[in-house]
């Protein structure tokens, strides 16, 4: 986890160099200048999330040592194989978008199928 | 069919993947053919013009979009949590999720050729206001966004299970410093996915509200800006070439050491270089305008020359690690090494474009074609086919014949090489890229032949595979769990492997943990 942490924050030190470099050498371009700070703020965003999540976790493979033997019993969760949802949503989506460009009606059916897979995803994983 | 239509296991989620993507392949072939027919001979009308423009615009579309990036991330849902030793991606119903967006995506951008006006007809990189207002602009165009956006959406997606499932599901023992370079390269081109592809909803999306919604975000007439919507789309593109490369960067470090019987040299210059190159690449994304005159030329020049500098730590890297190896020279290996070869003829045109005074002659020039050829075809595309060579026993449980395979790498790497270095010549005497027809003049009737034929070849190469794969679906031979004597873990496991992957897990204690359990070590190459 510590390799991640240190990944993301180098990438948003990374990112800040790069906007402060564009900003000055391409003569303070406003477009570019925007798009780099919004990544270097999302980088930010991983980052931090990333210092706080590293101090509470607790990550198997983090363990150099460790072995298969070490973890044996370990419950891993529930793993699922099957969920007509995916597909559901996907063609949802595809209609929300149909539905905006051609016909109001089939954009709301689209929203509401789109709302009920992300219901029924959201129970599923509960279940789990 | 119903098991597959709602499965979230990620073995069949990214076989699915990878057969859609040849699917697509193919049909983008069947395209390129097209084209280099009609360009076969000067003054030709053998297609119409305005089918010709649709022609090369799905080709580039399917080629980018549903070829080459996504046969890496369905790759990686096929592999990563093997190679990590995971029993599953971390959100198997969101890449499930994924999966389906990117299918219903490709078909909705191709099902614009059945409409009325056909498929989008205004280049893979649909240029505003270009994509507003010119012809083949109707319904196709609006199938064509629609298609793009889904695709975006899957791809950031993709991105994000494949980060949370390395950060948290590695198996005891596998530190991210065991971890294959592949995994490595996977996060590298996720990382790169969650900065650039926002940028492609967002400018999709705006094209689509200056279509329908009455926006005017690049319309100059009413205060809009063409020049924004390519900054924000190569914000995007740029980053997209390299999500495009460094998943086969893994792809083919993996195969050389394997075949090589050696461990890859230089691991940790190859992690570094691979993210020197995602955040270089960020940065380089107006290099596509230099001749705008919008856009900070030396920044941009300087930033993309140096982008050199890591991709060649990785050629010493890939070099090193076949330094007094013992290699064998299988078909998986063979398009390796032609993956180093072309893609360093494309490096070295790339690094010659990355200079404006070179790329203001040569801009939009049959040279820039023959360099992206180099890089994402000859790069890339041979270490697609390395791949499939290498995993194909680990994921349908059967070897590939070697001896087809190896006809198939020789027509192909011919035939690459004989389509596309005619092209650097032709940019060269000035032929522009998408140009229905030419005239008769210089040597640009020779080169265009030549190209031609050389197109037929690699065709011919391409054929063979697909030939090879019935006669060793035929033959059926099964494999054992580590056919080529592989050193990560995906070997350790049966071909196929089970569901939630492994039945016993090795103990992991060195980056190459079947290396160092003889047991595990297979029959070797």
């Amino acid at each position: 986890m510590k390799t991640f942490v240190g990944l993301f924050l180098s990438s948003t030190a990374f990112g800040a160099v790069i906007l402060v470099a564009y900003w000055f050498v391409a003569h303070e371009e406003t477009t570019g200048s925007v798009l780099l700070a919004i990544m270097t703020a999302a980088l930010a965003f991983a980052a931090v999330y990333a210092v706080i999540a590293e101090r509470h976790a607790h990550i198997d493979g983090d363990g150099q040592d460790l072995t298969p033997e070490d973890v044996k019993g370990e419950d891993l969760g529930v793993y699922t194989t099957h969920s007509p949802y995916p597909i559901l949503l996907a063609l949802s989506c595809l209609f929300m978008l149909l539905g905006v460009l051609y016909s109001p009606i089939l954009a709301f059916a689209a929203v509401v199928a789109v709302l009920l897979c992300l219901w029924r995803l959201g129970a599923e994983s509960a279940r789990v | 069919m119903i098991t597959w239509l709602t499965a979230t296991d990620h073995k069949k989620i990214g076989i699915m993947y990878i057969i859609t993507t040849m699917v697509f392949f193919v049909i983008a072939g069947i395209l390129a053919l097209m084209i280099r027919a009609q360009l076969a001979t000067p003054d030709n009308d053998l297609i119409p013009s305005h089918l010709y423009n649709q022609i090369f615009t799905l080709h580039g579309t399917a080629m980018i979009f549903f070829v080459i990036a996504p046969f890496g991330l369905g790759l990686a849902n096929y592999l990563v949590p093997l190679q990590i030793g995971a029993p599953d991606m971390a959100f198997p119903r969101l890449n499930a999720t994924s999966l389906w967006l990117f299918v219903i995506a490709g078909i909705i951008t191709f099902l614009g050729l059945a409409t009325y006006g056909g498929a989008a007809a205004y280049g893979w990189t649909n240029y505003a206001p270009l994509s507003e207002i010119s012809e083949g602009t109707g319904v196709g165009a609006d199938f064509w966004l629609i298609g793009i956006l889904l695709a975006s959406v899957s791809t950031i997606l993709t991105a994000i299970n494949i980060t949370t499932t390395t950060f948290l599901l590695r198996a005891p023992g596998m530190t991210m410093w065991r971890v294959p370079i592949f995994v490595w390269e996977m996060i590298a081109t996720a990382i790169l996915i969650l900065m650039a592809f926002p940028s492609l909803t967002a400018v999709t999306l705006m094209v689509l509200i200056d279509r329908h919604l009455g926006g005017h975000f690049f319309d100059p007439a009413f205060g809009g800006n063409p020049i924004l919507y390519q900054h924000l789309f190569w914000f995007f593109g740029h980053p997209e070439v390299y999500v495009m490369v460094l998943p086969y960067f893994g792809i083919v470090t993996e195969v050389i050491a394997t075949f090589a019987r050696k461990p890859v040299f230089g691991y940790v210059g190859l992690v570094i270089s691979a993210f020197a190159i995602a955040g270089l690449s960020i940065g380089v994304w107006a290099h596509h305008m230099f001749t705008t005159g919008a856009v900070s030329n030396p920044f941009f020049s300087a930033v993309s020359f140096l982008i050199a500098v890591p991709t060649g730590v990785k050629f010493v890297n890939w070099i090193g690690t076949m330094w007094k190896g013992s290699i064998e020279l299988s078909t998986a290996m063979l398009f390796a090494v032609g993956f180093l070869f072309n893609f360093l003829l494309g490096g070295i045109t790339g690094v010659m474009v990355a200079s404006p005074p070179i790329d203001y002659q040569v801009h939009d020039s049959y040279f820039v074609v023959n360099h992206f050829h180099y890089t994402l075809g000859g790069g890339s595309m041979f270490a697609m086919f390395a791949a499939l060579f290498f995993w194909f026993p680990k994921i349908f449980g059967v070897k590939l014949s070697e001896r087809l395979g190896k006809w198939c790498f020789w027509f192909m790497f011919v035939g690459f090489n004989i389509t596309f270095i005619p092209m650097a010549f032709m940019g060269l005497e000035g032929m522009a890229r998408r140009v229905y027809t030419y005239p008769n003049v210089e040597h640009l009737a020779l080169l265009n032949g030549i190209a031609s034929f050389g197109g037929v070849i690699l065709a011919i190469g391409v054929a063979l595979f697909f030939v090879n794969i019935l006669v060793s679906a035929f033959a059926h031979v099964p494999v054992p769990a580590n056919p080529w004597g592989g050193y990560s873990l995906e070997w350790a496991t049966s071909s196929p492997p089970p569901e939630f992957n492994f039945e016993t897990m090795p103990p992991i204690n060195s980056r190459r943990p079947l290396w160092d359990a003889p047991s595990t070590q297979g029959s070797g190459p």
